[in-house]
């Protein structure tokens, strides 16, 4: 048996590399500056007012992204073009990045790209020192904002005409002269990119290879030593470690936030989960018992009408009818767990929070009936069918007897088995009716970090849940074993 | 027993006996008919709620605006300028037959706007007007929203069941009927597809990547001419890579065969997507992309849901191999293609079929549910997920707490009968 553990728990790596690559992955591509979203979302490139303001800035941005380890590059390797250079993960603004990423695709010359995009930027610095009046205003704020979307286009169209805007606007000003001057190279320098375009640079693959500094080595085993030596500042334990690093949203770690969430969605499971195994296991054992007859008929099509009913829509009609005074049905709170002071007993705050857990309880627990009671039902008709059943009829058992002590046990199997699937439930928590109760578990957290994009959670729930279904199935395949001695793994 | 030997000329094949099997359950029957009237709802969406006009008489010429609507959508023709931005309900026609419902699930109906129970006194002219089940704070009708809604639960059953079927009965059946020794090929060929392959993707998707990302932002014709052009790259370099083995295998070290193991490769996928719950990894997936709609979900959905169906084919396939006609088959020298899919595939379809009516059920649930939680969704966008989630705004709006999902567990309760009644049709212990 310990064997069959151990095997089974190798073949867990690689579906877990694999989906700790499906994650990593999914991260990376998505849209957004995962920086901007850890700094509050300020928009730091935009009008700043001043130089210092501006650097000052930008420093704060790059200090984050180290802090995020962003400015690493993202794998162990990484699969380019000869046209782009290996230091392209140091540009660590994802903006400018993309840009610089599609411009070389389209001209494959990066020298040149690179001195083009040095300008823009020297070109915006300079802006700080030139005296602003009346007379330029409009004119430097017009400036201003075409030069920022020069950093955000690679299309030649789009960069042709915000150039010459930016030329039109500073042409015959006496103040605008250095200005006019520095757009005027500025152009020639993007023209130089287009004629000396080398796009056939793209067509050759290369392979780079950079070790074990980077992002997804960081975030899964962290870069800190492993066994000697004491972590130095800005140095991460890694996943694999217990350290599941900040939420984006609000810079709270993410363990603490998990630690707040899951006793709820724990709870609610574990109360669900028993309640229907108690209505429902007698619930199969008699409609099995009275297979075909009128009771039998009327509980499955109870059952399954029960299964069909979409648990948000009743979630819904619970809260619309009997949450409010608008039907005059004002029995049960609309949403959240409750409030609670410290100096209130443990039967008062019992009382709360079960007043309060009542629907989402129902709710979570309606469906889990139907469908066990149907289990339970097909498992029991199974095993009384079977021969030694017949034989225990035949030895003058009573009809009690044959069912409870017989066939009983032998068909909990399957049903058994489902318990083990509480794991991952818990984990993922069950998105939609926290979201309609404003649970504070793990579906409302989830749901909240998938629509904030925020990924160092995103990452922690599916890995956890990942990790959790796998250890489930193996619990769930021991149990098996345990509940029929006949099957075995030791062979 | 009686009745087979009366008819003799009773086809006795299998899916004949399986036709009448499910003829005899009444229920079952009953829900293909449902599926049929919510198939015709949806198809019709357009010609039964709508603020246009099926045919009209303005300035003494002739118009049907539905259909015109169709070929404007389709950039074929552009509206006459006395149509383009108006008020379809507020021109004065010469004659007009309108549409059932005379209202688009968009239209705002300002005069009732802010919840107008179906029961209230509603603004209207006629009873022709009138909001039979109400409107919502926008003003927009009810009925409408739900007849639409009806095409987007089509919709979901169709694109995301065809997806995850023609991925789950190739991946179950190639993992099924292969095995793990079953697929052999020279050590060549194979190590040949894969570095080709990967090349074949770094030269179509890849570099390309840049090219194919512009067209999609500009236009979705360039799109798909552009994702062709990729793909036929990507072809190229693996039929390359399989002539290239074809003249190499004759090295003997080469040529020598190994064992694809493409049972363990396929499971192994399975883990992999089963480890994820199905309702965070969709979330993710459309968490990644900068403009998701309703159609990416459905998408999304078909290619996160095909795993059962591979499961299924897996299983029917394995049976399936080892007997009689299979190796048959295969001893007239057919090739694999052609067994697997004229010999081993149709004799293991049943249980498919079982579990495609209870993957649409599913798909629409999921696909309400989320719309429902707002995800994909444009403000626009009007389903039966996004209505239920507007009753949660107002509890007085009783009706849009009703009908929505009243219309989703309909749906769901005859795609689940339809299930059952197909499994108890293919039972051959419920044969009489």
């Amino acid at each position: 048996m310990f064997k069959y553990i151990l095997k089974r728990l190798t073949y867990f790596i690689p579906t877990l590399v694999i989906i700790s690559l499906i994650t990593f992955g999914l991260s990376k591509i998505t849209p957004g500056d995962p920086v901007k979203l850890a700094l509050g979302n300020k928009d730091n490139g935009g009008d700043a007012g001043q130089a210092q303001e501006k650097m000052a800035n930008e420093k704060a941005y790059y200090e984050k992204a180290e802090n995020l380890g962003l400015n690493l590059p993202t794998f162990y390797f990484g699969l380019g073009t000869v046209a782009e250079p290996d230091t392209m993960y140091k540009i660590v603004k994802r903006s400018d990045r993309e840009t610089l990423e599609d411009l070389t695709s389209q001209y494959g010359n990066w020298d040149l790209i690179q001195s083009y995009f040095y300008q823009i930027k020297k070109i915006e610095l300079s802006l700080f020192d030139i005296q602003t009046d009346s007379t330029v205003f409009e004119n430097m704020k017009e400036i201003k904002q075409k030069l920022n979307l020069l950093y955000l286009t690679s299309d030649d169209f789009d960069i042709n005409n915000n150039l010459n805007s930016l030329l039109k606007n500073s042409v015959n000003n006496d103040k605008l002269a250095s200005l006019h001057a520095a757009f005027l190279e500025l152009q020639k320098s993007y023209n130089d990119v287009k004629i000396n375009a080398t796009p056939s640079k793209n067509y050759i693959p290369s392979i780079k290879w950079h070790g074990i500094k980077n992002q997804y080595h960081r975030w899964l085993l962290g870069d800190s030593p492993w066994f000697f030596g004491e972590e130095e500042p800005g140095q991460v334990k890694g996943f694999l470690r217990g350290d599941f690093g900040n939420s984006y949203l609000d810079g709270r770690p993410i363990a603490s936030k998990l630690a707040d969430a899951i006793p709820w969605t724990l709870m609610m499971n574990f109360i669900s989960i028993i309640i229907g195994y108690l209505i429902s296991i007698p619930m199969g054992v008699f409609s099995a018992v009275n297979k075909g007859n009128a009771k039998d008929r009327i509980s499955t099509i109870f059952l399954f009408i029960l299964n069909s009913l979409p648990s948000f829509w009743i979630a819904t009609m619970l809260v619309t009818f009997i949450t409010t005074d608008e039907y005059g049905m004002n029995w049960f709170p609309t949403y959240g767990v409750g409030e609670v002071d410290s100096d209130m007993g443990f039967g008062e705050v019992f009382g709360i929070r079960a007043y309060h857990l009542i629907l989402p309880v129902f709710c979570l627990t309606y469906g889990g009936i139907a469908y066990l009671s149907r289990q339970m039902r097909a498992g029991m008709l199974n095993t009384l069918g079977q021969d030694f059943i017949r034989t225990a009829r035949a030895k003058g058992n009573t009809e009690k007897t044959v069912i409870w002590k017989h066939a009983f046990r032998n068909s909990l199997i399957p049903i058994i088995t489902i318990f083990s699937s509480i794991f991952p439930a818990i984990i993922a928590g069950s998105f939609v009716i926290e979201f309609i109760f404003s649970i504070p578990g793990m579906g409302k957290l989830s749901l909240e970090a998938l629509t904030a994009r925020d990924f160092p959670m995103i990452f922690t729930v599916m890995m956890l849940s990942a990790i959790l279904t796998l250890i489930g199935n193996l619990v769930a395949d021991l149990m098996y074993s345990i509940v029929d001695p006949r099957i075995s793994y030791d062979k | 027993m009686s009745t087979t030997q009366n008819n003799k000329s009773l086809d006795q094949s299998y899916w004949a006996i399986v036709k009448r099997q499910f003829q005899k359950n009444r229920v079952a029957v009953w829900s293909l008919r449902m599926v049929y009237v919510i198939v015709f709802i949806g198809l019709f969406a357009d010609f039964l709620a709508n603020d246009k006009p099926i045919y009209c008489k303005v300035n003494g010429e002739s118009y049907f605006p539905i259909l015109k609507s169709y070929g404007v959508a389709l950039g074929l023709t552009k509206y006459p300028p006395e149509f383009s931005n108006v008020n379809w309900q507020e021109i004065s026609y010469e004659s007009v037959i309108r549409t059932v419902i005379p209202y688009s699930p968009q239209n705002m109906d300002l005069k009732n706007k802010d919840y107008k129970s179906p029961f209230d006194d509603q603004e209207v002219e006629s009873t022709r007007w009138r909001h039979f089940m109400g409107t919502d704070n926008l003003g927009r009708d009810v009925l409408a929203g739900m007849i639409h809604g009806t095409r987007t639960a089509m919709l979901v059953g169709i694109i995301s069941m065809s997806l995850s079927v023609i991925i789950g009965i190739f991946m179950g059946a190639l993992s099924g009927y292969y095995g793990d020794h079953g697929l052999q090929m020279s050590r060549i060929r194979f190590w040949l597809n894969i570095i080709f392959g990967l090349l074949g993707v770094y030269y179509a998707f890849g570099i390309r990547g840049y090219h194919l990302s512009q067209a999609l932002a500009n236009h979705l014709g360039f799109f798909l001419l552009q994702l062709l052009l990729s793909l036929i790259i990507l072809f190229s370099f693996i039929a390359i890579a399989n002539v290239l083995a074809h003249f190499l295998k004759q090295i003997s070290f080469l040529g020598k065969k190994i064992d694809v193991p493409v049972d363990i490769l396929i499971s192994r996928l399975i883990e992999v997507k089963v480890s994820i719950p199905t309702m965070l990894l969709i979330l993710s997936i459309v968490a990644v992309m900068k403009s998701p709609s309703i159609l990416m979900v459905m998408v999304i959905i078909g290619l996160t849901s095909w795993t059962g169906i591979a499961k299924y084919t897996r299983a029917e396939l394995l049976k399936v191999r080892s007997l009689e006609f299979i190796q048959a088959a295969q001893s007239l020298g057919y090739g694999e293609w052609r067994t697997i899919f004229k010999h081993a595939l149709p004799n293991s379809l049943s249980s498919v079929l079982v579990s495609i009516a209870f993957g649409v059920a599913g798909a629409i649930l999921l696909e309400s549910s989320l719309s429902f939680l707002g995800i994909g969704m444009k403000p626009e966008d009007v389903t039966w997920g996004s209505m239920l989630s507007s009753a949660r705004g107002y509890f007085k709006a009783w009706w849009l707490a009703i009908f929505p999902g009243m219309a989703i567990f309909i749906t769901v309760t005859i795609f689940n009968l339809l299930g059952e009644g197909l499994t108890d049709a293919m039972d051959p212990r419920q044969k009489k």
